[in-house]
């Protein structure tokens, strides 16, 4: 792989929060030559200020084989010699399920990653999953390391299997000579507009926590997470990695931080709770996705991270 | 921090300043929001000593005895005899620890992976310093050298008949490889005392299940209150002994791991070296209660 080259890189999923910062932050790093951000929205207003000869926006809608075509057929992928995907378009709130979801998250993520393998121009895929694919089980070790075991539980929500199905798609191509597959796991990522689990459960006002249970909870500040990415775009690493955040806390230190009350109630009541809520749409929040992280914590070692490709938190996540 | 503040405040009156001083100054490894990586915290400390103390002092009387043979500091691995149906010999030996070593310091124990499972149980062992029984975990501890106990007759120790006291079951092998791969000395405890604690007659299985345990063991005690009695212990009084560190990691390397047979050698070894410490315990003790 000539690494030596300047990146050209294609970004899925660029008009969520994550992905336009990570358009903008590749857009000033000069290692990068040139950025293809595509999403199934309409161009928004805030890429006007990209210059075309840095940034091209495609709207692209990744379940739909044509669409896809037109996009790894189109004169500015070959163009611009894109080399390298990152892979950011999913569903990512846990009340985003049925088909709609699973055909982004699982169908969307086997055609991108099947027609990057096809066009042989792809050198680098990376992936964005999440420390959701692991299984969460009281007796787990504090740290977890990219060994353990996922969540293969066929009673899990929807939302959860989708999430480790897109995961293995992508780790049963890892063997691919021609295209260098990274997939990182990043820890609760924290920020404003971001759409996650944990996002939406420190963002209602009163989170309601299961009486008995106060686990140590790992945040990642947005900027980690975006370095984390912009780190192995440009070394040659592959494989899973873990990526954590600086700041970790039993679950009651950061919705006090928030200033979010919490009211601690049994096991049995707490699920009605959250379907009402989610019925009145008050919250976002899954309790039924997300009911083994408020009992037991899942911490991430970032071991390898930091040895393959000298990965280090820096930032603290903000609140309020 | 405890929902009944009269409690907590209790507890934190009933202490010396000598012994909130002596909590405050071990060193946590805080991450930065006053909790650790598994979740301990000084202030839950502070309460759990509270506690703790009471029955360390009043309820069993503990004799400690040859408490020096623990290092200062460094990595260590305290083995010892698991005994008295519930794991009150656990929190004596902490306790044991923590105030007559000189300087103290707190040992994390390692706790039976179901009680993580249950509401408020598991929390209270995290935020006293007490971890999952998980290999990861030891071996993140003894790398930060820290100390850990470990009671290698695991769950079948604790669950002996009473008409099996004082014969420890066959020790695990785990604590003798994490010996030898971190470079951690063994030293051998023994417990006298406990097993007179809660003598349990019968192991009732069923019920234990329901409880998200392995077994429900049927004490004498039952027969005054059934299971709410059950637990409540004879205030038998606790010897516990320590042994000199034992330093197989100088004469054996890291691949003996590889070899069962001579780490299974090992754990016997340590095994005899408890037996000895609890032979010497039964000896010199005058009486149960006494």
């Amino acid at each position: 792989m000539p690494y030596s080259k300047k990146r050209n890189v294609l970004i899925t999923g660029v008009t969520s929060t994550l992905g336009r910062q990570l358009a903008r932050l590749l857009y000033y790093d000069k290692r990068v030559g040139y950025i293809l951000g595509v999403s199934k929205d309409d161009r928004p207003f805030y890429f006007d200020d990209f210059s075309h000869s840095r940034f091209q926006y495609m709207q692209v809608d990744l379940t739909k084989p044509r669409q896809l075509n037109n996009l790894f057929y189109s004169n500015i992928f070959k163009d611009y010699n894109i080399n390298s995907v990152i892979h950011m378009a999913f569903l990512n709130k846990p009340t985003d399920v049925g088909e709609k979801s699973h055909e982004l998250n699982v169908v969307g993520t086997k055609m991108l990653i099947d027609k990057c393998l096809e066009t042989k121009q792809i050198k680098k895929f990376i992936f964005k999953s999440s420390y959701v694919v692991y299984k969460v089980k009281a007796h787990n070790p504090v740290l977890l390391d990219e060994e353990t075991e996922l969540n293969f539980d066929k009673d899990a929500p929807q939302w959860l299997r989708d999430r480790v199905d897109a995961e293995l798609i992508c780790r049963t191509k890892m063997d691919n000579p021609d295209m260098g597959i990274t997939v990182l796991r990043f820890s609760n990522i924290i920020g404003r507009n971001i759409h996650s689990r944990m996002n939406a459960y420190f963002n209602s006002k009163i989170a309601y926590t299961i009486a008995g249970f106060d686990p140590n909870v790992n945040l990642i500040h947005p900027r980690d997470a975006l370095y984390a990415i912009q780190l192995v775009l440009h070394k040659d690493v592959k494989g899973v990695y873990n990526i954590s955040g600086r700041d970790t806390a039993p679950l009651h230190v950061f919705l006090e931080l928030n200033r979010v009350k919490r009211k601690a109630v049994l096991e049995p009541l707490i699920k009605t709770i959250y379907d009402f809520k989610k019925k009145i749409g008050s919250t976002e929040f899954d309790f039924e996705s997300g009911r083994d992280n408020l009992k037991f914590p899942v911490l991430m070692d970032n071991q390898k991270a930091e040895k393959t490709f000298g990965y280090y938190p820096k930032h603290h996540v903000e609140f309020g | 921090m405890l929902k009944n503040k009269i409690l907590e405040d209790y507890l934190k009156a009933s202490l010396t300043e000598e012994e909130i001083n002596l909590i405050n100054g071990i060193d946590i490894n805080d991450l930065g929001f006053d909790y650790d990586l598994f979740g301990m915290n000084k202030e839950w400390l502070i309460v759990a000593y509270g506690i703790v103390k009471l029955l360390y002092q009043r309820y069993f009387r503990v004799e400690s005895n040859d408490v020096q043979n623990v290092p200062v500091k460094g990595r260590v691995i305290l083995a010892s005899n698991h005994s008295g149906a519930i794991p009150i010999d656990g929190s004596m030996i902490l306790m044991d620890v923590l105030t007559n070593l000189k300087p103290p310091r707190l040992i994390r124990a390692i706790v039976d992976n179901f009680a993580y499972a249950m509401p408020y149980v598991g929390m209270f062992f995290s935020r006293v310093g007490q971890v999952v029984g998980h290999r990861k975990n030891f071996e993140v501890l003894l790398e930060n050298d820290e100390g850990i106990l470990v009671f290698p007759g695991g769950t079948r120790d604790i669950g002996r008949l009473f008409k099996d006291r004082y014969k420890p079951e066959k020790f695990n092998v785990g604590f003798i490889e994490l010996s030898l791969i971190h470079k951690a000395p063994i030293v051998p405890v023994a417990v006298v005392g406990a097993e007179e604690q809660l003598p349990t007659i019968k192991r009732w299985e069923a019920l234990g299940k329901l409880a998200g345990s392995p077994f429900f063991p049927v004490t004498p005690q039952f027969m005054f209150g059934g299971p709410l009695t059950n637990f409540l212990p004879f205030p038998s009084k606790y010897h516990i002994y320590y042994g000199e560190p034992l330093e197989y990691y100088k004469f054996f390397s890291e691949d003996t791991v590889e070899n069962p047979e001579m780490v299974t050698t090992l754990a016997a070894d340590v095994r005899s070296k408890v037996v000895e410490l609890i032979e010497r315990g039964l000896k010199e003790r005058k009486g149960v209660f006494y």
